[in-house]
């Protein structure tokens, strides 16, 4: 199943640039790691090393927020995942 | 209002969903702002501006020559004051029909209740996410809106908080994230700062729909607003109570 993996602007840095990467997987969880399979530098920007999701990484599904149990969220062909990053500055 | 706000203001009252009545509706509001920087700068001046009647301006620092290129309300000559007076000088010179109130003080658990007392809404100003929290929490404990932005870089978001109602910033929490120092160029501010005007604008005048359940996300460098959709948390730790 294809599902495309909209990528922060600070991620794109381990894709060359591009914006969209298109990964298998039957849930949120799964895309990102076959992601991560694909440039394995950026899994420390997306994961704790609890397997868990870094703090401040945001995750949408289709637009919509995947929180909490993002990981868990099937998903079907088609589907939009956003990795997106938290801001904190002012 | 007296004929000279009448006059000053005409353009907006001009604006159907305005009028006078939405103008008076702003000159009787009273709008706290945490932070006198880069978001706080064009809050606050699009306020006074627009004849918000009376802004409280919160912020412990002084002004740094590495603020000027985005904390616009703060001058070269400035260099070394306090903000809250470098921007209150320059805000009451703008508009002095507004009263312009400064607290230089750090905003903290033992005083942001007390701060925000008698005020209609929180603008959150700042440059950390634990007064974020703080003031998000303040704001569903007291039931006034909270008016989120932040920035990174070319990078921003804007959300609207109105608690009990829509999802608040504690909603998508997932445990703290190291501080660091960020970059940031001014026209970034500049934009979610004015969208975080916009929406205290339409809120206090009580027109428009706001940004409320959605998240704002803007991309500068590739020039894309992302509307992101949220949802409340039954467990969230500020607002599920609500």
């Amino acid at each position: 199943m294809a599902v495309k993996v909209n990528l922060h602007l600070t991620l794109r840095q381990y894709t060359n640039g591009q914006e969209t990467i298109e990964v298998d997987g039957k849930t949120v969880g799964e895309c990102l790691k076959n992601l991560v399979k694909k440039y394995p530098a950026m899994e420390s920007s997306i994961f704790a090393k609890n397997g868990k999701l870094a703090n401040v990484v945001e995750i949408y599904l289709n637009l919509q927020s995947a929180y909490p149990n993002e990981l868990a969220r099937p998903v079907k062909d088609g589907d939009e995942i956003h990795v997106t990053m938290m801001l904190a500055g002012g | 209002m007296t004929a000279e706000e009448i006059q000053r203001y005409s353009r907006q009252i001009m604006i159907p969903q305005m009028g006078e009545e939405g103008q008076e509706k702003l000159k009787r509001a009273r709008v706290f702002i945490a932070g006198a920087g880069g978001l706080g700068s064009p809050v606050s001046i699009y306020l006074a501006a627009a004849g918000v009647g009376h802004l409280r301006l919160v912020d412990q620092d002084t002004v740094d020559l590495t603020n000027l290129n985005r904390q616009v309300v703060h001058w070269t000559a400035d260099v070394g004051r306090r903000k809250v007076e470098s921007a209150q000088e320059k805000l009451s010179r703008l508009n002095p029909h507004v009263t312009i109130e400064t607290w230089s003080v750090t905003i903290s658990e033992e005083n942001a209740s007390e701060l925000v007392e008698g005020f209609d809404l929180i603008v959150d100003a700042m440059d950390n996410l634990p007064t974020r929290y703080l003031l998000n929490q303040t704001a569903c404990a007291r039931g006034i809106p909270f008016f989120h932005g932040a920035v990174n870089g070319f990078e921003g978001r804007a959300m609207t908080v109105i608690p009990g109602k829509t999802a608040c910033l504690r909603c998508l929490y997932r445990g703290p994230v190291p501080e660091s120092k960020f970059p940031v160029i001014g026209v970034t501010p500049a934009v979610i700062g004015c969208i975080q005007a916009t929406e205290v604008i339409k809120y206090l005048a009580g027109i428009g729909d706001l940004l409320a359940n959605r998240l704002l996300a803007y991309d500068g460098l590739n020039m894309k607003f992302t509307q992101f959709k949220v949802q409340r948390n039954p467990q969230c730790e500020h607002c599920a109570h609500l």
